[in-house]
């Protein structure tokens, strides 16, 4: 009896989990593997033997790829580093006036796209722009060689732009960290003695320390990611050799190969990425709001603490939107036509439908994740949502052979089945430029919804259930007006990113579609920035949106703040 | 045959058997609990029986149809059960009304709504039809779950811990309504909870279940309270009086009298448990008999006296007594004990155990179940 009874129970197990292998757990696996696809055609077609041009890269750019991306990754690193964790600081823990504005102002430069602030800042600093030509003025100079003047389309500068703009990463989270520090071990060091500066080192960054590593990972991913401003800047990164070889050398092979050693790079960045995430948790124990210290500071160091706050925000976000408002201004009648509201239709008709797709597959997964328990299902989406961390440029490559190998194979299969050639169905089409988006950016959706969906007790979908709806009208009339939310930042968030998006586009677009970034990226680069005015400030607008949601998060989460803030 | 059957359901999660060969049967009109520590399977048996976790081994039948078996399983939205939750789960984005109407074909109807109308009067929250629910109290949102599960007419109405959630002063009167509501809908209920004195109050009929899920004992509360099984049973309603003994001539020896031991076999040891409420203290004027203890301490508990004696003039065990009247055994002279024998229980010691066995009279759920277990 009960050796039979022991046999039944394992056959029981089997069967149940052979049930479980329904529409929601298949559904999730065939969209994963969808979104790992172009990542294994990229390492496939490089490790495949063919018109290889590896040993040519190796003895010709590669060196300089390398190089010049290390130093780029390095200078930006250290440039948001200092910029993101000094600011951070000053703001969380130094009362001085306007600090109340900052909290969120310092956000602002997020919503400038790398490409965008380069354009501006060379039209302001080239040899014709008003700087120089202010100084020939007031010196008497008259040619290039009677001064020296930085170069802005340079390795310093592509470092500058970048650090401007992606600074707030490490910002936002160094700050959320400091914030989340048990202030009564910052009070404790400095009972024993230690000053605000000694604390800050050896107590305050050392706790933030695994935040701050999360934000610069994120930086460096965004870095490696870059393409118009490296391109526009000449310095060749990783990124603009994949395009190089893409684009001028025609080679698919030696743009894969070089996207794989990139993608190299961005496993090592991944690593770290999980490694800071990991013991993150450790420091995030206490849940008591207690009033920040606030450091009370002398007229002259409030000056330095403003000034020093000031700087990132004005160059990062108010000079160069002040530049592009005043051409947009100037020369409304150029920029302002039929062309550019066309480009921003497409701009965001193609951002609205890989947000609407991005956040319908992350719901679908996310709730199957649920449903059906993460044993098997929760490791498949996290390799479905790794998409964020491979520079646009890998994908597209990627997104490009998947597709033109099924393009091949439906025409090879129409032709020896109907005598019919279907020729190029997906490549260079919408669908193409749709599927990269939602590749890279599904995390951004799938980590909002899974949030979202975590908050709801279980207990809802069993009372549903037992209610008498199924799976579908449960999520439909339960969860879905639960997360409404969620649901909408999400996808705003995925929204904004794709009106921003430019490598992969470039790359994906179908012949002559252009979108507000291609668009912007074209004229700019032809140094007719004025003429691309109205559709950089369109990309930027748009990237404000998810800076003002991010600072009202911000806010509401820490309640004992608000009156805290308003004392000062 | 109407009401919930489970047949012989077992469970393990990750190798670890919670449910062991399960087999009892709900019926129709009747509240039956299931009472049983936490940790002893009796929440996942019933999201089994709801069909929110999968069976893996036996089968649940819901008035003759077979709802789960190892092949097949009816998805929980086909069973017409209602289920309540200890949290209630209301859905938050809806409001009173729109909660108890979510079960109903065509909530918007004039149907569904009168008939949420009439169930939102039997649990008294008709005059909070337009709130939603975190504007209610507890009390006030137990109603209203009690009113969504019952509004579908389910065959077989299922309560988890339902009134864990409120305050003391508060569960008494909503488990009186619950109870008179339940009674008038005449559905079959499962209950479950690890409050003896809730199971008692509620339910026609009790099963315990112990660790390792396995049912120990069922039946009606006061064969439960007064015939417990086992020890494990037995210490459920509260500490008890231990003391080990051995069996002769047909009774066990304790310092305060014989306990009858009837088909017990001469010369076995035993257990002896007494509970508090089992020792009669009275005074020599009266009536009372008894052996004549020392009292050595007594606390008031409110409503009864908890008093610590032991034998006069002997070094023997001391034992727990608790009485309900007003008592100071230090004024009214020397005092006479006596066993009840409805709360004396003898049962035989197990002989394979290794060294003894606890001897503090102080219950553990563990170290007794796991005897419970193996007898």
């Amino acid at each position: 009896m009960e050796a039979f009874q022991s046999r039944s129970f394992s056959a029981a197990q089997v069967k149940a989990a052979f049930v479980r292998a329904d529409g929601w757990t298949l559904g999730t696996i065939v969209l994963t593997l969808a979104a790992v696809i172009p990542v294994a055609a990229v390492v496939g077609i490089a490790f495949t033997p063919g018109d290889d041009i590896w040993g040519h890269l190796v003895s010709t750019v590669l060196p300089t790829y390398i190089s010049t991306t290390l130093q780029l990754g390095t200078g930006v690193g250290a440039g948001t580093l200092i910029i993101g964790v000094g600011t951070a600081w000053l703001v969380t823990t130094c009362r001085f006036p306007g600090r109340k504005i900052f909290e969120w102002a310092l956000l602002l430069p997020m919503a400038m796209p790398a490409y965008v602030i380069a354009y501006v800042y060379t039209d302001i600093l080239e040899y014709a722009g008003p700087v120089q030509e202010t100084l020939r003025e007031i010196f008497g100079w008259t040619t290039k060689r009677e001064y020296w003047f930085p170069e802005i389309r340079s390795l310093g500068g592509a470092i500058s732009m970048m650090t401007l703009v992606l600074y707030p990463y490490v910002y936002l989270l160094s700050r959320a960290a400091f914030m989340e520090q048990n202030i009564c071990v910052l009070e404790a060091s400095r009972v024993l003695g230690r000053g605000p500066w000694r604390s800050f080192f050896t107590v305050a960054l050392p706790v933030a320390r695994p935040a701050v590593v999360v934000g610069v990972t994120l930086v460096l991913m965004e870095t490696l990611n870059d393409f118009g401003t490296v391109d526009f800047f000449a310095v060749s990164t990783f990124t603009l050799g994949i395009f190089d070889v893409w684009m001028n050398m025609n080679n698919m092979a030696g743009a894969s190969q070089l996207a794989s050693l990139l993608l190299f790079f961005v496993i090592l960045l991944v690593l770290l990425e999980r490694f800071g995430r990991r013991k993150q948790r450790f420091h995030h124990t206490t849940t008591k709001y207690k009033a920040l210290p606030g450091y009370k500071l002398s007229r002259g160091r409030e000056t330095l603490v403003f000034i020093a706050c000031a700087l990132p925000v004005v160059f990062g976000f108010l000079l160069p939107s002040g530049v592009l408002v005043g051409f947009a201004v100037v020369f409304f009648e150029d920029a302002a036509n039929f062309k550019v509201l066309g480009y921003a239709i497409n701009s965001i008709g193609l951002s609205a439908l890989a947000a609407v797709l991005a956040v319908g597959i992350a719901i679908f997964m996310a709730y199957g994740v649920r449903m059906h328990g993460g044993k098997i299902l929760k490791p498949v989406t996290r390799v479905a949502t790794l998409g964020y961390a491979v520079p646009g440029a890998v994908l597209g490559v990627g997104v490009i052979v998947a597709l033109t190998t099924l393009d091949n194979g439906i025409d090879a299969f129409m032709l020896s089945t109907f005598g019919i050639s279907t020729g190029l169905l997906f490549s260079g089409s919408i669908a193409a430029v749709t599927f990269g988006y939602m590749v890279r950016f599904l995390a951004l959706s799938y980590g909002t919804v899974e949030a979202s969906l975590t908050k709801i007790t279980p207990n809802m979908e069993g009372a549903a259930r037992s209610l008498g709806h199924g799976p579908a009208s449960t999520l439909r009339r339960v969860h879905m007006p639960l997360m409404k939310g969620s649901v909408l930042t999400a996808a705003m968030l995925v929204f904004v990113d794709c009106m921003k998006e430019l490598p992969m586009t470039v790359i994906l677009r179908p012949f002559n579609f252009e979108t507000l970034a291609t668009f912007v990226h074209q004229f700019a680069s032809d140094e007719q920035l004025e003429e691309a005015s109205i559709g950089a400030l369109a990309i930027v607008i748009s990237g404000i949106l998810p800076v003002l949601l991010l600072s009202y998060a911000i806010a509401r989460s820490r309640p004992g703040q608000e009156t805290a803030g308003q004392a000062t | 045959m109407k009401g919930l059957h489970i047949h012989g359901v077992s469970h393990a999660f990750d190798g670890l058997r919670i449910l062991n060969n399960v087999s009892f049967t709900v019926p129709a009109g009747e509240l039956v609990c299931l009472l049983g520590p936490s940790g002893s399977g009796k929440s996942t048996l019933l999201r089994i029986a709801a069909g929110l976790e999968r069976l893996q081994e036996g089968r649940v039948t819901i008035d003759d149809e077979v709802v789960a078996d190892p092949s097949s399983q009816v998805a929980p939205e086909h069973r017409r059960i209602g289920l309540m939750f200890q949290d209630y789960a209301l859905f938050p984005h809806l409001n009173v009304l729109d909660n108890v109407t979510f079960g109903l074909p065509a909530a918007k109807s004039a149907t569904a709504r009168a008939r949420a109308l009439d169930l939102l009067e039997q649990v008294g929250m008709t005059d909070h039809i337009e709130k939603y629910p975190h504007m209610l109290s507890g009390g006030q949102q137990q109603r209203v779950a009690l009113a969504r599960a019952l509004a579908p007419k389910p065959r077989l109405l299922l309560l988890d811990e339902p009134f864990s959630g409120l305050d003391t002063s508060m569960r008494a009167v909503i488990r009186k309504e619950t109870v008179s509501v339940l009674r008038d809908s005449g559905v079959a209920t499962l209950m479950i909870t690890h409050d003896p004195e809730e199971a008692m109050y509620m339910a026609d009929r009790i099963k315990i279940l112990g660790n390792g899920g396995r049912v120990l004992q069922q039946g009606t509360p006061s064969e439960i309270y007064y015939h417990p099984v086992d020890e494990f049973v037995a210490t459920l309603f509260g500490p008890v009086n231990r003391f080990e003994g051995i069996v002769t001539a047909g009774a066990v020896e304790s310092p305060l009298g014989r306990i009858d031991t009837a088909g017990m076999d001469e010369g076995s040891k035993v257990d002896v448990l007494i509970r508090p409420e089992g020792l009669m203290l009275g005074t020599e004027n009266g009536a009372h008999g008894g052996v004549p203890v020392e009292v050595l301490s007594t606390r008031l508990l409110g409503n009864s006296n908890s008093i610590l004696l032991k034998r006069a003039g002997e070094d023997g065990p001391e034992f727990q007594a608790r009485v309900t009247e007003d008592f100071d055994p230090f004024e009214v002279g020397p005092i006479l004990a006596r066993i009840d024998a409805r709360h004396a229980f003898v049962y035989r010691k197990e002989e394979a155990e290794p060294g003894p066995g606890p001897v503090c009279s102080q219950v553990k759920y563990g170290t007794t179940a796991d005897q419970g277990g193996k007898a």
